[in-house]
């Protein structure tokens, strides 16, 4: 009873008491001689409070463990549609770029490649673009690096793409600045890789140089607009009377998501050589227009 | 209880008072189990209370919430006040039950957390500390009841162990005691 007295006391006289007090003195006077004490303790103890917080953090992050692999799997997901989308985007941009250096008279059709040929040869692709976005046969298709192959069946939502690699294909190229025009096609036994030929012999090229499309600078008509990378020269054969060189495409055509279609106007002189050349027997249809642009610069 | 002896245990609770509660401020405190911190003290003077009865658990339960108060820079008297309480409860259950079973200090450990913070929170609400009355603060206060309940027995066992031979009156030698002369079943008494 006593006791509790006192505390009832002490309690009311510390409520009572200004800051400055007496009590508090005590108090202040008390916690410095106590001070090295708690704080001697208080370094003695460290061990045992690190023990017991490692044995908390240790529990306390097999807790985490399980949100934070929740949480990685979530954020992969999302870097992944991130770099998807970061792809796309580069690609467009470097469309658009392109819609504005060569292919003005073209009116480009963005599509996305929607089925992929997939055996090794890898000549084919699908788009999902066709009739209705005004996609015709024989349309030229490009992609951010370059020449990517032309329209070989239309559908009215989609359409077939053959690839410069695809056997049928000939497209009248020319080396750089040169105005020496060949036909770049498939290289026999080497899918992946092409052959610029029917170059005349007094051509230069050289390792390294790029190889475009020759487009409508003669008088003939080509399927493609000027200026288009191909590919890259990568060595010359001289063994005939023709010049040919080996030419490595610079689109990675294993990796083609966007493309652009470059549809031409109705009554253009584009639009109507597509026209002819899908009138062409099957078989003549891929080439024929090209060859007779090559061979008319060659004359 | 002769002098000597009662001044063994004024030193042994002494000595304990004061390493239970440095441990209590530089250590317990900093270890958060279940997000909330043991109270050793409350522990302490209750099981200082069983060992020793009500008026030792008194003035160890007044001079252990001095010590707190003082060395948490708290309203003093306020925790002395409380402890004396549990302390004289603690002791006063013992001269009254004498509860002997193995489980009694888990069991008078919870009680007393539990009458210590309940009692604790009322004062501070009662002087005027603005704090919501809350299901986080019973979540609290049942937290630290069953982490007190886990570190009861052991708490025990190392108080008991502390002041074995200066108690006044050993339970053990009590119980004795009891046995042989209350039951009727001692040897002797076949004899």
């Amino acid at each position: 009873m006593l006791l509790v007295v006192l505390s009832l006391l002490l309690l009311t006289a510390y409520f009572g008491e200004a800051p400055d007090g007496r009590l508090h003195g005590i108090q202040r006077d008390f916690l410095t001689v106590v001070s090295p004490v708690q704080d001697g303790a208080n370094k003695a103890l460290k061990p045992v409070r690190d023990l017991f917080g490692w044995f908390g953090n240790t529990l306390h992050a097999k807790s985490e463990l399980g949100q934070v692999l929740k949480q990685t799997d979530k954020l992969r997901g999302e870097l992944v549609a991130d770099q998807a989308e970061k792809r796309s985007y580069h690609q467009l941009i470097s469309l658009f770029h392109l819609d504005e250096l060569s292919v003005g008279d073209y009116r480009p059709v963005t599509a996305t490649v929607v089925l992929k040929s997939p055996n090794i040869w890898y000549s084919t692709v699908g788009i999902d673009k066709g009739e209705s976005a005004g996609v015709r046969l024989n349309d030229p298709v490009i992609n951010a690096e370059g020449l990517v192959g032309k329209v070989a069946q239309v559908a009215s939502d989609g359409a077939l793409v053959d690839l410069i690699t695809d056997s049928s294909m000939g497209v009248a190229a020319r080396i750089g600045t040169s105005n020496a025009t060949g036909l770049v096609q498939p290289k026999v036994g080497e899918p992946n890789d092409l052959l610029l030929q029917y170059l005349p012999a007094n051509t230069q090229a050289n390792a390294g140089e790029y190889v475009v499309t020759a487009g409508s600078v003669a008088p003939g008509e080509s399927l493609y607009p000027p200026g288009l990378l191909i590919g890259q020269v990568t060595s010359v054969n001289e063994e005939s009377a023709y010049k040919s060189v080996n030419v490595h495409p610079v689109a990675n055509l294993h990796d083609v998501d966007i493309v652009q279609v470059l549809t031409a106007a109705a009554g253009s002189r584009a639009s109507n050589l597509g026209r002819l050349a899908a009138s062409l027997p099957a078989g003549q249809a891929s080439n024929s227009g090209e060859q007779l642009a090559s061979t008319q610069v060659g004359e | 209880m002769n002098g000597a002896a009662s001044g063994s245990l004024a030193l042994r609770l002494a000595a304990l008072a004061f390493i239970v509660v440095f441990v209590q401020i530089g250590a317990v405190s900093e270890v958060p189990v279940f997000g909330v911190n043991a109270d050793l003290t409350s522990l302490l003077v209750a099981f200082v209370g069983l060992l020793c009865g009500s008026t030792v658990g008194a003035a160890c339960g007044f001079a252990v919430g001095l010590l707190v108060d003082l060395a948490l820079l708290q309203t003093l008297g306020l925790t002395s006040l409380i402890f004396t309480l549990v302390g004289y409860g603690c002791g006063r259950l013992r001269e009254l039950r004498d509860p002997q079973a193995t489980l009694t200090p888990l069991f008078v450990g919870a009680g007393a957390s539990a009458f210590a913070l309940i009692g604790y929170s009322l004062m501070e609400f009662m002087l005027g500390v603005d704090a919501p009355v809350s299901f986080e603060l019973l979540r609290q206060i049942v937290l630290i009841v069953i982490v007190n309940s886990i570190l009861a027995l052991p708490l025990w066992a190392l108080t008991r162990r502390v002041l074995e031979g200066a108690l006044p009156e050993d339970p053990r030698r009590r119980r004795r005691r009891r046995t042989y002369t209350t039951g009727g079943l001692s040897p002797l008494s076949k004899a």
